[in-house]
């Protein structure tokens, strides 16, 4: 009778809690939105379906080393990579072999969106500090705004391990939101003649320009922030591979094979790490209030930043202003909004390779910035 | 959740000093990159005028060497057209190969369409 006792009180039912159900049903709305509408499915079902894993309610530190936080369980060796900041820069590694940096090569002024778009990031870094976290906690937080997983994981590893999992799912779903979030505010800030401007296409980029760019890239950009060498080291290295010519079996694995199997590992990892018990915090809630706010800036300081630009530019090297709101480094997702919203307004516009330069751009800004603020932190720590 | 909200938190962690420096640096760090580019395709069209001129080619003088989009598109579609479409020399034993065939009911001619189906 006793062990029947034992059996009924290990089971999930007599664990259960109000925050396990809303824990699950927010893993069911993921993998509702990656399914049904196809919002980034690559990532939100991995991430849902690791939601419904580190939800299940179980008995904690009976030593059945089960749970994500468990040392020793078979999720707590996965979730190392997290804790780590293993996974972020392998990442990194598959999307430089896939990207190809052309867009910006042919047209480099493009690059400065993707630095005025990282304006969120610092001024939800301002906006956390005043909330009260702590200086490494806003940084992390911050990070969000420059709407790359990867980045935000890789910062608040090294920052604020304790709010990983709020704001690796933070950055995840705004990520995944992109066509949500991002349509209203482009079309807030620009008028239908803006939208309607056509750009020049990009001139054609020689094999050497593509050779030099991540070499002289990787160069310049981790002198000045040495804290981005992780995930610039990598992003540059597979776009090399990429690019060489003479690689293609390395560039084709961290392009295909590698980048799936780290995904999955992140995407199960990051939404299992959302265990009730240690995830629903009234500070959880304010990361993703945080987040959303900071994802909205960036978007903003993109587009006013490309207007701003077209105050200098004549003729046909005036910019789309829309393209700015792609300087936030969802790629391509941001890029492929912008085109959208482009093709609905004029069905011969065709933004897709204009946006792809500041979206790239702002894969290495948001790197930068989250190296910056490496830098500027590990000082006071 | 608010209470410990207060504009002074900014102040006391150098948030705005942070802030302020970390913008600039990212803007700088992408500018020189920007800047960096743009010269290196500067010095690429000089070397390739200079190759031009020892070769004494009229190109070298025209003002932009840059193949726009649509021109590289041609000289692609000219060269799939000359490697692939290559009607000229066609291989015209191919047309007299005799083909075997295994006699089949299906196949047969005789209970082909020719004749008209039995009611």
């Amino acid at each position: 009778m006793e062990g029947i006792n034992q059996f009924i009180s290990f089971t999930g039912f007599a664990n259960l809690t109000i925050g396990h159900i809303v824990m699950i049903v927010i893993g069911l709305i993921f993998i509702y939105l990656a399914i049904k509408k196809e919002y980034e499915p690559l990532l939100l079902v991995p991430i849902g379906f690791g939601i419904l894993v580190g939800n299940i309610p179980f008995v904690e530190n009976v030593g059945m080393q089960i749970g994500i936080y468990e040392q020793g369980s078979v999720l707590n060796y996965l979730y190392f990579g997290v804790m780590k900041g293993i996974y972020p820069p392998l990442i990194f590694l598959g999307i430089g072999a896939m990207t190809d940096f052309s867009a910006l090569i042919s047209n480099p002024k493009l690059m400065l969106l993707g630095a005025a778009a990282q304006v969120g990031i610092f001024l939800t870094f301002m906006a956390a500090l005043a909330l009260g976290f702590t200086i490494n906690q806003a940084a992390a937080i911050g990070i969000i705004g420059g709407a790359d997983g990867p980045t935000a994981i890789f910062l608040s590893s090294k920052l604020a391990p304790e709010l990983l999992g709020a704001i690796a799912i933070a950055a995840y779903s705004y990520m995944a939101l992109v066509p949500v979030i991002q349509p209203p505010i482009i079309k807030l800030l620009t008028s239908k003649k803006e939208r309607l401007i056509k750009m020049k296409p990009p001139k054609a980029v020689t094999k050497l320009e593509k050779m030099s760019f991540p070499i002289v890239g990787l160069l310049l950009t981790t002198f000045i922030s040495p804290g981005a060498l992780p995930l610039l080291g990598m992003l540059f290295f597979g776009n090399l591979l990429k690019e060489s010519g003479v690689t293609k079996r390395l560039a084709d694995t961290a392009a295909k094979p590698l980048i799936d199997i780290v995904t999955i590992l992140l995407g199960l990892t990051v939404g299992a790490s959302t265990q009730a018990t240690t995830f629903l915090t009234p500070e959880s809630i304010l990361i993703f209030v945080l987040g959303a706010i900071s994802f909205m800036i960036a978007t903003a300081g993109g587009v006013l930043f490309a207007k701003f630009m077209n105050l200098f530019l004549k003729g046909d090297n005036q910019l789309n202003p829309m393209i700015g709101a792609a300087g936030v480094s969802a790629v391509p997702d941001s890029a492929r909004v912008v085109h959208n919203l482009g093709q609905i307004e004029d069905p011969t516009n065709y933004l897709l390779m204009h946006a792809m330069a500041p979206n790239v751009a702002g894969v290495i800004g948001s790197a930068v910035a989250a190296g910056i603020l490496m830098g500027f932190l590990l000082k006071v720590i | 959740m608010f209470d410990k909200f207060s504009f002074s938190n900014i102040w006391e962690n150098d948030g705005i000093f942070i802030s302020v420096v970390g913008y600039l640096i990212v803007f700088v760090a992408l500018l020189f990159l920007s800047i960096i580019i743009t010269n290196f395709q500067k010095i690429l069209v000089s070397k390739q005028r200079k190759k031009l001129k020892t070769v004494g080619h009229r190109a070298a003088e025209a003002e932009n060497l840059e193949i726009s989009g649509e021109v590289s598109a041609a000289i692609s579609v000219a060269f799939y057209l000359h490697f692939q479409e290559n009607h000229d020399v066609e291989n015209t034993v191919l047309t007299i190969r005799k083909v075997q065939r295994a006699y089949s009911p299906w196949s047969s001619k005789i209970y082909g369409l020719r004749e008209y189906p039995k009611r």
